[in-house]
């Protein structure tokens, strides 16, 4: 009880500092949380595009920016270069599109041959009727896609009727036509990625706040005099530190539910059987986080050290296992070195919940593993501090 | 007196590990870590071949132009290849589907069908390539008719009907209007991660110019005390102390350049001078910070160190150190808010410069610097002036 109420203490004198970083991390959540809506019927991705129109909205034109409009999100942004280029930079657009004034003249100019071999014309000189600027990415792709596809639409009906309206009618007739979709996961992938990401990230919050809040507080138990103090006092080393830790588990307990709670708020409503193995997951990590603070406290003594490892520790450990970047997008190489962090088995099991379309002894067996590997770093962590502790009393 | 001082300030310096730590290791870990977890980020984007199942049953091989055009789509290294397709039975095709070989695939009953698992990327294109095989050949048709009707045949039909699918084939191949592409090469916006950590990095070298301030505060420490009362050129004393922190700052920056150009290959443009020129300031902002910190505020080391910290950890993320949306999402909704932060003044300055051809952003935003350094400068000025002290 002596333990906890003078744990209870140092964290009053700093309550300051702890709920500022804690606001912060929480802050940092919630702000890289993002939401969109979720469907289950099978809906076409839609690239983000800017249309830059340099002629006049009428005619083929205007019923190719409509047609554009239905298969893209068009974004408003502000008409100067230097917007635009930004805009493809931060890709808030993945393509570009600028429609030449001739746009429309040219298409026109394509009248009917009469002839036998009609569409042998076909290598004029410049001709160029749109430009683009794309990112080149999966979006980008689709994107041209469709512009493509309209264009060659364009040309080779152009060339087959003579009026305007003919063409375009025709054209929409040709673009309505569309192949079924059949979608077989019954699994709203959407909030399952949305919950995986909010988790996922949570690893480096629960991470850098418990290594920061105890670090800083086991540094007051760590000055000379009440080191000397608590040494000589009958209570066993091994106790004491599993006093300690059991307190730093209270604190680290709290933290979780915050961010539990936080995470009901932006994610809204989960089916219950994943929901209880992401909690398990992340209840697991969070002890987890306690060891590892504890076990860094026991081997610093300096306070100033405290903020450079809080982020070496909790950044590195997040950039490599993938809190931020998902796993799918890293390196080989850097996941193989990230196995023998906890980070990458909790956001691992993460994404394995992700897939889990039926929840039966196979789909659950590599998730258990996972949470005992968990549990044995944990357990190692512990040892490794009772370690540390025994041989610093010998000196 | 200005070079002893100096001598001495920089042996101090270098000795702080603290310092030492924030400014030299701690962004070359950041450095590190960037770049492994960004190095495949903009490769995994970059368009790739699509796996996909088809379901080799007698309507799939009964559809001519549908089975001929995926054919050409899935040919093996060609230009064209777009799809890497497996030819399966129904069953297989639903295993390879569940257990996610395949993006999805294509099952011909009465009209061609698309199945796949969720809604995604591939998915669309899988959808959209097909819909386009089946719109072509509704093109034909529409052609063909067209000219039928118009015209009188004499001759062979089925010959004349031929000529027109063979000539507008090649044309829905060959498009006589064209599109052209005027994209800028340099595109890689993980670059910004990198240029937030140099700046970063030069605004962290506040820590260092104020801990050579606080040497010579009669408040801040005793050796201040005992330079207070000393019959020297305060001026002196400030002004090589500062440079001695310039230096130390000019070092760091110049190892973590070395480093993320040689190790990490990040990409800073190719105007060199230019590149310079913006460290230069970019570090001239970050002593400057540290000094106006150091001197009017009226508080402890640590502190004042917490309040560098943090002050360049917001501007960091504002200019998007932790994701590089903020920094766009600040730019176009509250420019303000950027155009006041140093940290994205520098991150800003060297986008330009990879990025753009012309000059103009660039200068605004070292103009900006100065303005920022001289506002920093004219401060502490007007606190280290005549300090005096009837106790501390």
């Amino acid at each position: 009880m002596t333990v906890f109420k003078t744990f209870l203490q140092v964290l009053n004198k700093y309550k300051a500092t702890v709920i500022m970083y804690t606001v912060m991390l929480v802050a940092f959540g919630g702000l890289n949380f993002q939401t969109n809506d979720n469907n289950m019927n099978f809906t076409a991705s839609k690239p983000d595009i800017l249309i830059i129109n340099e002629g006049e909205e009428i005619g083929i034109t205007k019923a190719f920016i409509e047609y554009l409009d239905g298969r893209t999100n068009i974004k408003d942004i502000r008409n100067d270069e230097d917007s635009i280029n930004d805009a493809l930079f931060y890709r808030d657009v993945n393509y570009i599109v600028y429609i030449k004034p001739n746009f429309r003249e040219e298409i026109l100019s394509n009248s009917p041959n009469q002839e036998e071999q009609f569409y042998k014309d076909i290598s004029s000189a410049n001709r160029t009727v749109i430009e683009i600027k794309t990112t080149g990415d999966y979006q980008a792709s689709i994107a041209d896609m469709l512009v493509k596809k309209y264009l060659n639409l364009a040309d080779i009906y152009s060339r087959t009727y003579d009026d305007e309206e003919e063409i375009i009618k025709h054209i929409n007739e040709t673009i309505s036509l569309e192949v079924a979709t059949e979608l077989t996961s019954k699994v709203d992938t959407n909030t399952l990625s949305k919950v995986t990401f909010y988790y996922n990230f949570l690893s480096y919050s629960v991470l850098a706040g418990c290594v920061y809040v105890i670090c800083l507080i086991l540094s007051s138990f760590k000055n000379k005099e009440i080191n000397k103090r608590t040494i000589i006092s009958s209570m066993n080393y091994k106790k004491f530190n599993m006093k300690l830790l059991l307190s730093n588990c209270l604190f680290a307990i709290v933290l979780w539910l915050v961010y539990i709670v936080l995470g009901f708020i932006l994610v809204g409503s989960v089916p219950t059987d994943y929901l209880i193995f992401y909690l398990i997951n992340s209840f697991i990590f969070t002890i987890c986080s306690v060891t590892i603070a504890f076990l860094i406290s026991n081997l610093i003594n300096n306070k100033n050290a405290i903020n450079g490892i809080v982020n070496v520790v909790a950044l590195g450990s997040s950039f490599l296992c993938g809190a931020f970047v998902p796993m799918e997008w890293l390196p080989a190489s850097v996941l193989k070195i990230a196995r023998i962090l906890p980070s990458y088995w909790y956001i691992k099991t993460n994404e394995l919940l992700k897939g889990v379309e039926v929840f039966n002894s196979a789909s659950l067996e590599p998730i258990i593993i996972n949470m005992l590997i968990l549990i044995v770093f944990i357990i190692v962590f512990v040892i490794l501090t009772n370690i540390v502790t025994k041989l610093k009393l010998k000196k | 007196m200005f070079l002893h001082n100096f001598k001495y300030s920089l042996k101090t310096l270098f000795k702080n590990k603290m310092l030492i730590f924030w400014t030299y290791a701690f962004p070359i870990i950041l450095g590190t870590f960037f770049y492994l977890a960004f190095s495949n980020i903009e490769n995994s984007e970059k368009f790739d071949i699509i796996d996909i199942a088809i379901v080799n049953n007698e309507q799939f091989n009964n559809n001519i132009v549908l089975k001929e055009s995926f054919n050409v789509l899935g040919a093996e290294e060609s230009d064209e290849q777009l799809f890497n397709i497996k030819y399966v039975d129904l069953d297989e095709a639903k295993n390879m589907l569940e257990s996610d070989e395949i993006s999805g695939y294509l099952l011909v009953e009465e009209s061609p069908k698309v199945i796949v698992k969720t809604s995604g990327t591939n998915q669309t294109i899988l959808k959209y390539v097909t819909e386009e095989i089946i719109q072509n050949e509704n093109v034909l048709t529409n052609i063909i008719e067209e000219k039928l009707n118009g015209n009188t045949i004499d001759g062979n039909i089925d010959a004349y009907i031929q000529s027109i699918r063979d000539d507008a084939l090649k044309m829905l191949d060959i498009n006589s209007l064209q599109i052209r592409d005027i994209t800028s090469k340099k595109l890689s916006y993980t670059m910004i991660e990198f240029y937030t950590l140099i700046a970063m990095t030069a605004l962290y070298g506040g820590i260092i110019g104020m801990t050579a301030i606080n040497q010579n505060l009669a408040n801040m420490s005793n050796n201040g005390k005992r330079i207070a009362i000393s019959p020297t050129n305060k001026i002196k004393i400030i002004f090589s102390s500062l440079l001695s922190s310039f230096i130390v700052q000019i070092i760091g920056l110049f190892i973590l350049f070395m480093y993320t150009i040689f190790v990490l290959k990040v990409d800073y443009g190719n105007n060199l001078p230019l590149i310079i020129l913006l460290s230069l300031v970019g570090s001239l902002a970050g002593l400057s910070l540290g000094m106006a910190v150091g001197t009017v505020l009226k508080a402890g080391e640590n502190v004042k160190v917490g309040i560098i910290i943090a002050f360049t950890m917001l501007g960091s993320f504002l200019s998007g150190m932790m994701g590089i949306t903020m920094k766009y999402i600040i730019d176009t909704n509250v420019p303000l808010v950027n155009k006041l932060n140093p940290v994205n003044m520098i991150t800003d300055g060297f986008y330009s410069l990879y990025y753009y051809d012309t000059y103009n952003r660039f200068y605004f935003n070292v103009i900006s610097l100065l303005i920022f350094s001289l506002i920093m400068i004219v401060l502490s000025a007007l606190s280290l002036r005549r300090q005096k002290y009837d106790s501390i």
